[in-house]
């Protein structure tokens, strides 16, 4: 008998919906609504990365909170992405950056 | 348990508010504290208020209720009219707290019923409570969804971030309470670069897992040293003829001391690679430590040095300003 040791690398869509707690073909409207990437294979079957649960998640809390139709999900998400994005490189930035000095270089010697 | 807070006052609105005014108050508050929005620990407690208040509130049936009977008129029984309530002198507007339970009935709140209200918006109602009050959405097909990651920024000194460490930070948790977590704190951690703590993020609804946290390194600028990435930046200040004739100083830096060879003829501003001695990396090679040069000279000259110094301006034929 052999058991899984690990999380499938790839879920189809029932698994997926099932573990989103979802309806197959609200999952599906997901993926038709570009908010939620997944793969088609040469059947047309959807392919679903389990980390894409978490995006399930955050389209589910964000549906909620502002009863956002899907095309403004997107827009949201996208944006919201671009923040984090650029929120990320600004923490990498040492300091602020220093004002000129009125030498034009280093005050001292 | 702690006070009930007042609806009106979690959004901001009087009393005497319209519909609509709630309704603006609930968006603009939701934009600000929303959990995918705001990822700030903090945020997500205020959410659940913003949210359980306009459950309320944009009923009008049971605003109706929670004007008369205060935070506790879920336990007053439906029969109980408001209005023959207020009438009977036993509140009014003004509750006070108890005023509903001395009326309190044997039904244990009657759920919350979507009344067909004018000029709500039901998106806004499910919204609203969902998070907040997530318990009463089971039966409108929603599953259980994890809670939001959350953000935090983790301070720490350029030595914890050399020789990592422990901290215990606290953060505000449910219903006003706080939590305290111990946070191992590796070695080599970078500026920007996040430690993430698995389930300790926001709550997630009907039994979803709790999402992560994520706690965010923030170096704090050091009156010697100065960060970038994993090069560390010192200035290193030398006497003039310690520059010119070159020398080798003893230098503190975070991993301990050091030996500074200073080649003769050292400018300002010039750069002495101390290579593995900026911060460790626990994937790769360590950062670099820089020490910048920086002559200073005596504020005031001793009869002798004056004496050297003048030798020296008649004898030396150097131009600084002509080698450019």
């Amino acid at each position: 008998m052999s058991y899984a040791l690990a999380r499938p690398a790839r879920l189809d869509l029932e698994s997926f919906a099932r573990a989103a707690g979802l309806h197959p073909d609200l999952v599906r409207r997901f993926v038709a609504a570009g908010v939620l990437d997944a793969w088609r294979d040469s059947t047309g079957a959807l392919w679903f990365s389990p980390r894409q649960l978490a995006t399930v998640y955050r389209i589910q809390r964000l549906r909620a909170g502002f009863a956002l139709n899907y095309a403004a999900l997107g827009l949201v998400i996208d944006l919201l992405d671009r923040i984090e994005a650029l929120e990320a490189a600004m923490r990498k930035r040492p300091y602020p950056a220093e004002p000129p000095s009125p030498a034009g270089g280093r005050t001292w010697t | 348990m702690p006070p009930a807070r007042d609806y009106y006052q979690v959004l901001g609105v009087p009393r005497n508010a319209s519909q609509e005014e709630i309704q603006q108050a609930y968006r603009k508050l939701a934009r600000a504290y929303h959990p995918d929005l705001n990822k700030d620990p903090d945020a997500e407690e205020r959410f659940k208020d913003i949210s359980e208040a306009y459950a309320v509130l944009s009923d009008p049936e049971e605003r109706r209720r929670y004007d008369a009977f205060g935070p506790d008129f879920r336990q007053v029984s439906p029969d109980v009219d408001p209005d023959a309530f207020r009438r009977a002198g036993a509140g009014g507007r003004t509750w006070r707290s108890g005023a509903g339970r001395a009326k309190a009935g044997q039904g244990a709140g009657r759920g919350f019923g979507f009344g067909a209200g004018e000029g709500i918006d039901l998106d806004d109602l499910l919204g609203g409570m969902f998070g907040g009050l997530g318990g009463g959405l089971g039966g409108l097909g929603r599953g259980p969804v994890a809670g939001a990651d959350q953000e935090a920024e983790l301070e720490i000194s350029v030595e914890e971030a050399y020789r990592g460490g422990r901290r215990t930070i606290t953060l505000g948790g449910r219903q006003g309470t706080t939590r305290t977590l111990d946070v191992t704190i590796p070695a080599g951690v970078a500026n920007g670069q996040r430690i993430r703590l698995a389930a300790q993020g926001g709550q997630g609804s009907d039994g979803g897992p709790a999402g992560d946290l994520y706690l965010i390194v923030r170096i704090a600028p050091h009156p010697r040293y100065r960060v970038e990435g994993r090069d560390v930046y010192m200035d290193l200040p030398l006497a003039p003829w310690e520059a010119a004739l070159g020398t080798t100083v003893a230098v503190e830096v975070p991993s301990g001391e050091v030996k500074v060879k200073v080649p003769a003829g050292t400018s300002s501003g010039r750069r002495l690679r101390l290579p593995g001695r900026g911060l460790p990396n626990p994937r790769g090679q360590p950062g670099d430590l820089y020490a910048e040069v920086r002559i200073v000279v005596p504020a005031r000259l001793s009869r002798d040095e004056r004496r050297l110094f003048e030798e020296l301006a008649k004898v030396s034929t150097f131009e600084p300003r002509s080698q450019r």
